[in-house]
């Protein structure tokens, strides 16, 4: 046991030496949601709350508070879901082989990457996170809500790093593992709430604007999971501390059989 | 007491590819045992059931006192692996390649700092140790590689194609630091090679594998007396090669059966002929191929190298694939198969 968690340890180590000489990279896959985060919000102000505003996330709830929830999740999701690539580098180059032939803890090779990559995908939300209070965002729930926000895109985070990591190992080729990892991004997130509520009320009058069929879908959505949570935990009046344990248990669940799923396919496919 | 022995080890890939076919040897502490064999061979797969990376099909195999498929733990705590591509990490430097290592094999710091250094020293790198890889020259990374093998004071090394595509200064350098590995620390070396020279020069000794099968072993000296005399071959004036596959046929047919001819092989258009004197046999020979009227363009004498050997007992030359080897095609065919697993 101690030994699995020094081996852990050292992958993790290992792994974040590599990225932090490559800061460039770090400060790229940044440039994205901060750039949607300044797009969107301008774009869709008039959806959000104030004079003339269409009110979607509730009265006086800007846009970009309903939706700063949502980029912050995506900034993990796109961080951890090229977790992979590093192990299939490591398989090319040989490395993987010759890591095989010494003690090191099987399991130990696949989650200290995933740790690694969660790390990097939440330090990362954590800037989006001080990038959207600068531009107006307030935690409702204060220091605590700030913190199971970050728990809760860290379980989304080591589902997807640990099933990119299982996806790596089954398909072998970086270019083929890079196409379905983008197949699965963008729809899991735009089939969320990430953008728009399921429904709007305005005025008693209530409007459902996912159609019935993404209402139903997004119940399998781990995204869209992540992302109420954390709205929950974000805007005033919509947190209702008891409907936390549903997106905590799901994502939970999703973590954990995705490790399973990773840890699975490395057994059967590192060697 | 052997530090390797197998038995009847077998490795049959896709239930198809009999990659290794049941081979027997043992390799003694302090041993240099060496698998020449060409592309193909099975030489890397039988490394690969040693080092517990893979599950043999059949057969056993003990390595340090351990059973490779019962107890891997055991036998991976106790190797030494450099695998024929090097697998080492470019985005570190050298020290950092090394002390992931030493954490692997459960070295405390104190233990690896000082290993590093002794090791270093040992392949020749001191002065690099802060650099990172990507600077380091293709010696370098295949020495580093080396070293990562053996932070942890190994009783088995297992080097595969440790000189290939390396120039022929770093080879006889590397060839020292294996020396010495074997004579003086008493590690067991088991390297593969497909280099007649490495073999020859550096392995107490070779084993000759072809098609997954041990076809002879013993000492380079003892393989070469096996071939019982001379070796006389005769090439033919002829260019074209239907025309010097005819030659071998009608040579071989005159000679063959002749009491002072041990043995005829046809290797590219040429024909060996083992003689027990070869200067005693020439004007036999001579004479023959004057009476059935073969024109012969040479006819050369030497003793017995290994290539002789490797011939006698595989009916090949290695010369013949040697050229195929370190080409990018197979490069990219290695990639791919590691992946395809
Ligand atoms: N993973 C694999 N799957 C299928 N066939 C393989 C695999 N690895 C090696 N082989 C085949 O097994 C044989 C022996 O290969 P190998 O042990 O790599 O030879 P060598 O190291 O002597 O060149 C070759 O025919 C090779 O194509
Ligand atoms: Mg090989």
């Amino acid at each position: 046991m101690t030994d699995a968690l020094s081996d852990t340890w050292q992958v993790i180590l290992r792994d974040l030496r590599v990225r932090i000489r490559m800061p460039v990279f770090i400060f790229m896959s940044l440039f994205q949601p901060i750039l949607w985060l300044l797009l969107f919000t301008q774009i869709f102000k008039a959806l959000g709350g104030g004079a003339g505003g269409l009110n979607v996330w509730g009265p006086d709830v800007s846009y970009l508070e309903g939706f700063a929830p949502g980029v912050i999740v995506m900034t993990v999701l796109f961080g951890s879901a090229f977790a992979g690539f590093g192990t299939l580098m490591d398989i090319d180059a040989g490395i993987m082989s010759k890591m095989l032939a010494t003690p090191v803890t099987r399991v130990s090779i696949i989650t200290g990457r995933v740790i690694a990559a969660v790390t990097v995908g939440v330090v990362q939300a954590g800037i989006v996170f001080i990038v959207a209070a600068i531009m107006g965002v307030h935690v409702a729930t204060g220091i605590p809500g700030v913190l199971l926000v970050f728990l809760l895109v860290g379980l989304l985070g080591i589902g997807f790093a640990a099933f990119s990591n299982g996806l790596a190992l089954l398909l072998r080729r970086q270019e083929t593992v890079m196409a379905v990892v983008n197949l699965f991004t963008m729809p899991l997130m735009f089939m969320s709430t990430t953008m728009m509520p399921a429904t709007v009320n305005n005025d008693g009058v209530t409007v459902q604007i996912l159609p019935h069929w993404l209402d139903i879908a997004r119940q399998f959505n781990p995204v869209d999971y992540a992302v109420v949570g954390v709205r929950n935990l974000v805007l005033p009046d919509y947190y209702v501390w008891s409907d936390l344990w549903k997106p905590l248990v799901v994502l939970a669940a999703f973590a954990v059989v995705m490790v399973v799923f990773g840890t699975m396919m490395f057994r059967a496919k590192a060697e | 007491m052997s530090v390797i022995g197998t038995r009847g080890l077998t490795k049959i890939y896709n239930g198809e590819v009999r990659a290794v076919d049941g081979i027997d040897f043992e390799v003694e502490a302090g041993e240099i045992f060496a698998f020449l064999g060409p592309n193909g061979a099975g030489k890397t797969t039988t490394i690969k059931m040693l080092n517990t990376l893979i599950l043999p099909t059949s057969g056993s195999a003990t390595v340090a006192g351990f059973d490779v498929v019962k107890h891997p733990a055991e036998v991976r705590r106790r190797v030494g692996y450099a695998a024929q591509d090097v697998g080492v990490d470019e985005r570190a430097t050298g020290r950092e390649n090394l002390t992931l290592y030493g954490h692997f094999y459960r070295l405390d710091n104190r233990r690896i700092r000082e290993r590093v250094k002794e090791l270093f020293e040992l392949v020749g790198l001191n002065g690099y140790e802060d650099k990172m890889v990507s600077s380091y020259s293709g010696g370098m990374r295949k020495r580093l590689d080396l070293a990562m093998g053996l932070i942890h004071q190994p009783q088995v090394i297992f080097l595969d194609e440790p000189t290939t595509g390396l120039d022929p200064q770093t080879r006889v350098h590397l060839w020292d630091y294996i020396n010495k590995l074997a004579k003086t620390m008493g590690v067991a070396v088991f390297l593969t090679t497909h280099y007649m020279e490495e073999a020859d020069r550096l392995a107490d000794r070779i084993a000759i594998i072809d098609l997954g099968k041990i076809r002879t072993i013993g000492t380079s000296d003892a393989l070469k007396k096996s071939i019982g005399g001379d070796v006389v071959t005769l090439t033919p004036p002829a260019e074209k090669d239907e025309e010097r596959q005819d030659f071998v046929k009608r040579a071989e047919a005159a000679l063959s059966g002749k009491p002072f001819v041990t043995e005829t092989k046809p290797s590219d258009g040429q024909l060996a002929v083992y003689v027990k004197d070869g200067a005693a046999a020439i004007p036999g020979i001579m004479q023959i191929m004057g009476s059935q009227g073969i024109e012969v363009k040479t006819i050369a004498m030497s003793r017995p190298s290994l290539d002789d050997v490797f011939l006698k007992y595989t009916g090949r030359t290695i010369r013949a694939q040697e050229g195929t080897q370190t080409t990018f095609v197979q490069m990219r065919r290695q990639a791919n198969r590691r992946r395809n697993r």
